[in-house]
């Protein structure tokens, strides 16, 4: 049988057909009462609810009636009494008597809570006191009769006025009373607890529901974002590459002779487009890495190598600031799993903002070595470590600088895309706070990861660690 | 309100609202000392450890017409901590009429604002508009200091649509006429939506005047209902305005 929602109980315990009396008394604390009222006062109890089912039974036995349902006539009579007692209504006066054939008496009352019935109590078999001896109706019901042995049996029943009955039925339904409203208590206390507790999740639930669609519908406007960007970035190629292009065809002379200034200022214009250029194809980077349409163009890569085109790429813009370029490559490093033109870009990111905010006379170290790496990312605390956390080998790229350096906090956020740590540097310094954001995804993409240290006593470390492939770490 | 035809049994939900420890409580406890032994059963408290009702007050108060119609009027109050709010809407459910226990000091006008319209919203969660629903308001602590004055009261319940009553709880004064103010209202409504007093041959006046003797009152209803300051007791019983 299903139960009523919690608030739909509560309204029934207060509003409606209220509480029935198994409900509101504990069955086992109920026959512990009618025990002790039994021995308290010598006369059995029993309580039954409104449908007339025994909810406790403390019976005391007496030898008069046990006697009497060994004979056959007089056991029926018993056997009747029993019967009328169970449907006796004990009336609007809430008690009522009953006279058996043996002259034993007893008294039902009404059990009552917040004015309505719910059970009944049976009280008895007594004997008033008035009662000298066995009632002639017994007599000539049952000629069988011991009537020496049932004289002896009646001197040993439990004698109680009708007026010492009247108070201990009243005691037995006051104490009842409490019994029933302290149940009455616990059980709306509980019903109420669990209908505040439900009120409370269906509260949660819908400002959940309504900031799950607040986040759907930023995803995707986030993802309508990352479109917007590729289609720009990719329109403002196309004229881009025309000015380029017919800028250079200028310099090449093909329109003519150019000369002086004219040549300079065209210089300007075709180089000023490529770093236009460079901007959009950043743009354009990020936006397939942000789409995840990238595709990375894996094969083995001598770090070596890499290391020494990045170098070399730099030393002259290096040497132009002032600044002391070094690479330093471990020497037996294995060769790496990975897409060779997007490490490089990464590599001459990394080489040339550390340049770019290092000031004169200061150095840019690039190292490469094998390192151990730590287990995947996420696999720190939550447990499985055993599992999870095996060291795995992999290829450290390390671009050292003595420039400005990052403060701490920052580290984390220099990877956003368009983030600038200072945006006042950004007129100093130049660029678009793109790069950084495209070394992580595509770092990310090897399965690597980037992190940022300081370089003691100034500048900052970016540490590039790239994994081996499992097969390469096999003889 | 709940209507047991099998057994001619009426039952009205009345709830006391407010902000916290504006004497929710303390009107429920004064009513049912002045109740006439046999017609109120016990006043159920279900409160935390710090005396503050946890959950709410039932006060179940039964009384039988010469109709043979018994009315069980089952009293509630709402816990008035901002906290409860799921147990506040849970408790308003099903109510027939609202007795408002504001706090009348001038430091409690915010609070008392606050909680009103924290029923308004309540109510309109089920369904429920204020317009609607039979309402006293009770300006209660009128003995402390710096109270908000009678006549700003009066002046402003004037203006205002329900009955308004000025009590000092933890006295028993004002508590019964509020009460009945409220019984009064609630009546009305429910009498006029389901038409009560014909279909039970039921004394609507009788009725009153046997509760508020029940509740120790020798004045009349009447006499009672006078004690409010503005409102109108017969906006919900569109008939009797002439």
């Amino acid at each position: 049988m299903a139960s009523p929602a919690p608030r739909d109980r509560m309204t029934e315990l207060t509003v409606g057909a209220g509480a029935r009396l198994e409900e509101l008394v504990d069955r086992e604390s109920l026959a512990q009462l009618a025990k002790s009222f039994a021995e308290l006062s010598g006369v059995g109890m029993r309580v039954f609810d409104s449908e007339g089912k025994l909810l406790a039974d403390a019976s005391l036995p007496v030898e008069l009636i046990s006697y009497l349902t060994t004979l056959r006539h007089a056991k029926n009579a018993v056997e009747s009494t029993v019967s009328a007692v169970k449907n006796l209504d004990p009336g609007a006066a809430g008690q009522a008597s009953i006279d058996g054939v043996s002259g034993g008496r007893y008294r039902v009352v009404a059990l009552e809570h917040d004015g309505r019935r719910v059970g009944r109590l049976v009280l008895g078999p007594y004997f008033p006191p008035s009662l000298v001896d066995i009632p002639s109706a017994l007599i000539e019901l049952e000629p069988a009769l011991d009537l020496d042995r049932a004289r002896g049996l009646l001197t040993l029943a439990p004698r109680v006025t009708d007026d010492a009955m009247d108070r201990l039925g009243r005691h037995a339904r006051s104490a009842l009373d409490v019994v029933m409203f302290s149940g009455l208590k616990a059980l709306l206390t509980g019903s109420m607890h669990l209908a505040s507790v439900r009120e409370s999740y269906r509260e949660l639930q819908s400002k959940n529901d309504k900031l799950q669609v607040a986040y759907d519908r930023l995803k995707e406007l986030d993802r309508l974002k990352s479109n917007f960007l590729a289609t720009v970035s990719h329109e403002l190629r196309t004229p881009l590459t025309s000015i380029i292009g017919y800028s250079e065809m200028l310099l090449e002379g093909i329109a003519g002779e150019i000369a002086g200034e004219q040549r300079e200022f065209v210089t300007t214009i075709r180089e000023k487009g490529e770093q236009l250029l460079g901007l959009i194809k950043g743009l354009l980077d990020l936006s397939k890495l942000e789409s995840g349409t990238m595709s990375l163009r894996k094969g083995t890569l001598e770090v070596a190598s890499l290391v020494r085109d990045v170098a070399q790429t730099m030393a002259p813009h290096a040497k132009k600031k002032g600044i002391l370029l070094l690479a330093e490559v471990e020497a037996g490093l294995p060769t790496l799993w990975a897409d060779g033109e997007r490490l490089r870009q990464v590599l001459l990111n990394l080489v040339e903002n550390a340049i770019k905010f290092t000031p004169a006379s200061g150095s840019v170290r690039i190292t490469a070595k094998l390192a151990s790496l730590g287990g995947p990312s996420g696999a720190t605390d939550d447990g499985g470590l055993v599992l999870l956390g095996a060291k795995r080998t992999g290829v450290e790229l390390r671009v050292a600088d003595t420039g400005i350096g990052i403060p701490e906090a920052e580290r984390e956020r220099v990877f956003d895309a368009f983030y600038q740590v200072d945006s006042s540097s950004t007129r100093e310094q130049g660029g678009t706070g793109l790069g950084l954001s495209i070394v992580k995804r595509l770092v990310e993409g090897h399965d690597g990861t980037v992190r940022i240290e300081s370089n003691e006593p100034h500048g900052t470390v970016f540490v590039v660690a790239i994994p081996l492939r499992r097969s390469t770490l096999q003889p | 309100m709940q209507l047991d035809f099998v057994n001619r049994e009426l039952t009205i939900k009345l709830v006391y609202y407010g902000p916290a420890l504006s004497g929710k409580t303390t009107n429920l406890q004064a009513l049912h000392k002045v109740a006439a032994p046999g017609s109120s059963g016990r006043l159920m408290t279900l409160e935390t450890k710090d005396d503050r009702t946890l959950f709410f007050d039932l006060l179940p108060l039964t009384f039988r017409a010469q109709s043979g119609l018994a009315v069980r009027l089952k009293v509630f109050t709402v816990p008035g901590q901002v906290i409860h709010a799921s147990t506040r809407r849970l408790v308003l459910q099903g109510a027939d009429g609202v007795a408002f226990i504001a706090d009348s000091r001038t430091s409690e006008t915010q609070a008392n604002t606050d909680s009103f319209m924290d029923l308004k919203d309540n109510l309109r969660e089920h369904g429920l508009s204020l317009r609607q629903m039979p309402l006293v308001i009770q300006f209660n602590k009128r003995d402390l200091r710096d109270v908000r004055s009678e006549e700003e009261i009066a002046k402003l319940a004037a203006q205002g649509r329900e009955p308004v009553y000025l009590a000092v709880a933890m006295r028993g004064q004002g508590v019964v006429e509020s009460f009945i103010g409220l019984l009064h209202l609630t009546w009305s409504a429910l009498d006029a939506e389901h038409d009560l007093a014909r279909k039970f041959g039921f004394d609507s006046e009788g009725f009153m005047n046997g509760i508020a003797e029940k509740l120790g009152e020798r004045r009349g209803t009447a006499e009672l209902l006078s004690a409010c300051v503005g409102g109108a007791l017969d906006v919900l019983r569109p008939e009797a305005v002439p």
